[in-house]
Formats: C-alpha cells, sequence, structure tokens
C-alpha cells in the first residue's frame, strides 16, 4: 500500500512534468521573438544579480541598452573588468573607449563676489539652507554648504571660498552631487576634450538684478553669441551647444571666452601641464575608468 | 438558484470582502514594486489574475482527479494493486505544494512567453517583476483556498466544483487589480504632495497601504447581509 502510494505519487510527478514541458515546449516556438542574438549572449555575459548598480531594473535591460542605445560597457561593478572585457568582445567595441562624464558647477562667485549675504544659523547644509530667504542675494547660485562634498563618495569636491570646485583627476561622473544639488548647478558634462569650456553662471535673471546680487554673474548681453554660433542665450543666460563641441570650433571658443565683459565663460578640468594652452586641447576619446573610494565612510570605530 | 447565490458570494467575497491583499495581506510583492503606474499597474493585476485562473484551473482538477482519498484516476490506477476499498483510501494531498508550485511556474512561463510576444512595451515595464508572480503568494493563496474546499471536507457533495474554484480565481485576480490600480493611482498624485521628509518613498507607501486596508474593512459584513437576502 506504502509503495502503491509512493509510485502513484511519482507518477503523477512525472505525467505532470511531460505534460507541462510539452506546453511549454510548444508555446516556445509558437510564441518565438526574434532578439538580437547579442542581447542573448550579452545577458549570458552579466551576472545576472540584477543589482540596479550600472543604473538599470536589471541586467536584461542593461544588455538591451547596450545593443540598442549604444550604452557604455563598463556599467556592471559585479562582474568588474571580465565581464567588461567579455561584453565589449561581443559588441566589437573598446572596452575603455568611451567619453567619460563629469560634473560642472555652474556658478564662479566667491563669497566676496556674492552680493546681500546674510549671516545663517541655521542647520549646516545646502537642502536646508534654501529654504530660507535672503541666506544671499542671488537665489540660482551656489550656497556653499557643501551638500555636494558631503554626497561625493570620491572625494572630488572642496569648498573653496564658499564656492564648491570640482577636483578633476578625481571625478568619475557619478552624479551624486548634481542629484543632491538643490539648486540644480551641476550638471554632468560628456568630456570630449581634456578641458571643456563651461558657462559658470546659473542666474536667468535679466541683467539689471544680476548686477544687484552678483559682481561676476551672466548678464546675457550675447557677447559670446557674436563670435561663435556655439552659444545661445536662454533664460538670460549664455548656454554652450555641447553636441557641436569639436576641435576646429576651438578658436572661436578661445575668442568668446576671452570677449565675455563677466569672464564666465572659462575652460574647467585638469590643470594644464606646464607649457601647455587651451589650444592644444585635442579630443580625446579613450579614458580607463577607475572606480575607486579614497573615502573612508565607517562611522562607528569600535 | 442556490447554486447562483453561492458563486456571487464567492465571487464578492474574493474581490472586496476578503480581499486577498488588503485582508489577508499576500502578494504584497507586487502590490508596492509594481504600483507605480497606472498602466503597469492594470496589466500587472491582469498578468496575476491570468495565471491564477490557469493555475487554479490545473490544481483543482489535479487536486479532485488525483490527489484527494477517493479521486478517480488515482483509485482507478491503485485499483489494479489493491482492493478498491484500500485504493479509495490512497492520500495524496501530501503532494499538493510540490504540484502547486509546479502549476504556477508553468502558468507564468506560458504567460511570459505570450506577453513578450504580443505586449512588448508591457513586458518591458514588468522587468523582473513577471517571473517574479511565480513566487506571489496570492496565488499559491488563491490554490490553498480551492484545497482546503476540496479535499478533507466532511461531505464530499460541499466539495468545490470547477466553477467554483475559477470564479475563485478570477474574481480574486480582479480584486488584487482593484487594490493595485487604487494604490497606483493614489501613488501617482503623491508625486505632486508635499510628503514630510521622513515618510518619503516607502513609508508613506506602506502608511497608504494600511489606511486602504483599514478602508477595506469597511465590506467586513456586507455577505451575510447578501446570505439572509438570497439564500
Amino acid at each position: 500500500m506504502n509503495l502503491i502510494t509512493l509510485i502513484l505519487a511519482a507518477s503523477t510527478l512525472f505525467v505532470m512534468a511531460i505534460v507541462l514541458s510539452y506546453i511549454l515546449g510548444w508555446a516556445d516556438k509558437a510564441f518565438h521573438v526574434e532578439v538580437d542574438e547579442r542581447v542573448e549572449l550579452i545577458i549570458e555575459e552579466l551576472p545576472a544579480v540584477n543589482c540596479g548598480s550600472c543604473g538599470y531594473i536589471g541586467c536584461n535591460e542593461y544588455a538591451d541598452a547596450i545593443v540598442l542605445k549604444a550604452e557604455v560597457v563598463n556599467r556592471c561593478t559585479v562582474g568588474g573588468d571580465s565581464c567588461t572585457q567579455a561584453i565589449a568582445g561581443i559588441m566589437g567595441v573598446d572596452a575603455n573607449a568611451s567619453i567619460p562624464l563629469r560634473a560642472i558647477v555652474h556658478c564662479g562667485a566667491v563669497y566676496e563676489q556674492r552680493l546681500g549675504r546674510n549671516k545663517y544659523d541655521g542647520e549646516n547644509g545646502c537642502i536646508a539652507a534654501n529654504l530660507v530667504t535672503d541666506v544671499q542675494g542671488c537665489i540660482f547660485g551656489c550656497l556653499g554648504f557643501g551638500d555636494c562634498k558631503r554626497s561625493c563618495d570620491y572625494d572630488a569636491i572642496r569648498i573653496v571660498d564658499g564656492l564648491s570646485r570640482i577636483d578633476y583627476e578625481k571625478c568619475i561622473g557619478c552624479g551624486a552631487c548634481a542629484k543632491i544639488c538643490p539648486r540644480n548647478i551641476i550638471t554632468i558634462t560628456a568630456f570630449t576634450h581634456k578641458r571643456m569650456l563651461a558657462v559658470e553662471c546659473s542666474n536667468n535673471d535679466k541683467s539689471k538684478e544680476v548686477t544687484k546680487v552678483c559682481t561676476v554673474g551672466c548678464l546675457g548681453c550675447g557677447a559670446c553669441t557674436r563670435v561663435s554660433d556655439m552659444f545661445f542665450i536662454e533664460n538670460n543666460l549664455s548656454t554652450i551647444k555641447y553636441e557641436n563641441y569639436d576641435d576646429d570650433k576651438m578658436d572661436e571658443l578661445i575668442k568668446a571666452s576671452e570677449r565675455c565683459p563677466k569672464k564666465r565663460i572659462i575652460f574647467v578640468g585638469p590643470p594644464l601641464k606646464e607649457g601647455e594652452t587651451e589650444k592644444d586641447q585635442k579630443s580625446d576619446k579613450v579614458i580607463t575608468p577607475d572606480f575607486k573610494t579614497t573615502v573612508d565612510d565607517t562611522e562607528w570605530r569600535g | 438558484m442556490e447554486f447562483i447565490a453561492e458563486i456571487f458570494l464567492i465571487a464578492i467575497g474574493a474581490a472586496l470582502i476578503n480581499n486577498f491583499v488588503l485582508y489577508y495581506f499576500v502578494g504584497i510583492c507586487p502590490f508596492i514594486g509594481v504600483s507605480k503606474e497606472v498602466e503597469t499597474a492594470i496589466g500587472m493585476g491582469f498578468a496575476v489574475t491570468f495565471v491564477m485562473v490557469i493555475a487554479s484551473f490545473i490544481s483543482w482538477s489535479i487536486t479532485t482527479f488525483i490527489l484527494i482519498p477517493g479521486a478517480p484516476i488515482s483509485s482507478f490506477v491503485a485499483g489494479f494493486f489493491l482492493t478498491p476499498e484500500k485504493a479509495a483510501s490512497i492520500d495524496l494531498t501530501i503532494l499538493s505544494y510540490i504540484v502547486y508550485i509546479f502549476a504556477i511556474a508553468s502558468s507564468v512561463q506560458f504567460v511570459e512567453m505570450f506577453v513578450k510576444k504580443s505586449y512588448p512595451l508591457l513586458y518591458r515595464s514588468f522587468g523582473v517583476f513577471l517571473p517574479l508572480i511565480t513566487t506571489n503568494c496570492a496565488i499559491l493563496f488563491a490554490c490553498l483556498t480551492i484545497m482546503s474546499n476540496v479535499a478533507g471536507i466532511d461531505n464530499p457533495e460541499n466539495a468545490w466544483g470547477l466553477s467554483k474554484a475559477i470564479t475563485l480565481a478570477l474574481f480574486g485576480g480582479m480584486g488584487f487589480t482593484l487594490a493595485i490600480v487604487i494604490m497606483s493611482g493614489i501613488r501617482e498624485e503623491l508625486n505632486f504632495a508635499d510628503v514630510p521628509e521622513p515618510f518619503k518613498g516607502a513609508a508613506i507607501t506602506l502608511i497608504i497601504a494600511g489606511i486602504l486596508a483599514m478602508a477595506f474593512m469597511g465590506f467586513t459584513g456586507v455577505d451575510s447581509g447578501i446570505r439572509r437576502l438570497l439564500l
């Protein structure tokens, strides 16, 4: 009797397995979708832990993005270098060939240049200070309380004279600072050149209001647009067309930056070597990603 | 008439009074995970309903015809080796969990292939949550509810037929869809609400789920009123 029960139980599952796998096998053929075979190959290479550190929901979405949207291949921190190399092999690209992203702070005024500043005794942080009026005259510019500095895991931001400065030797373009800045003055920009031209101001007001709150703010005068078609004025603020940024535009760009009455259009990036000028910059598209941190986040030391 | 009344009571009980999500707290994973947009939530609700109906159909059939003592197929096969009384007493309900998980996993696979072929956009917005229906406890809960009404009851005449089982699954799935769509509607509005800092994100979502569950407690007792009215 017990043996019969055992055999019946086993054969029940066995028959179920055969029937269901037959149905699923038929469905697999009937509902077959043609996908790019590279997607499947990449899914095989990815670690399949669906951690989301690449910025996508799961490994499958990242694989789709690599093939369909030409996403960079080195986003997977779990798979590491071997995974990157394997995906690069499938996609036929150089594993290191990706335009690096770097943060740019769109404010260039230090404490003395920012007018209408008042003493602030509240919680030490930009998000809190941003809720209070009259901490400083300019409602667009950097507050200098260092939320971006604390958000940076790579020790790449310093606050100098109340203005956050990016250390481009350390910045990896993760975007943590751009996310946390309550005034949204930090942007993540593709650095096609080692040093890039940037408009270091975010003030959208007319020139009369700007001169009231800042001695160096962009007036929206349009001097740069008259020199080069790389610039346009949007909301009384000079803006660079980064999509047209190219080697042979270098002369125009340098001229425009010299023409700016407030000297707000300046080159940012790692410091120049001795004897090198801005014009010597050539677009270098190869940069090795380096995911290292120098910050010790340990709060409890036993 | 009595049969229709019972079907109606099962339907309204599964969908509203004893809502799977808000009364029994099963199926919370997609309820929180996929309730960010109404459209995705509707898709998820229908996918769960569909899987629930297929899985319930398979598990009701297997429970009734194979697993319970005296089931036709198992006692027929056992009849070759044993006396009829002994053959009728063979009880395979111990297999229920394995069989149900088996049935659910296969139906999820089937639905995934179907959705991938027919609705690629919906497939993309589901992401990892579609395979996760496999471990959705709401579906196993529906299967186990059906089993408890088929196996191990005193009077075999009261055992649920296929129609009742499918009704429970269909309206249980509808109730799930209702709950997840209400939730996603609220969460869409929540994007524009001024939520206090400590409550942002998961905290306010769980609070809303709790308030919704309390609101659904208002349906308690409706079934006894309907029962008096109909029977």
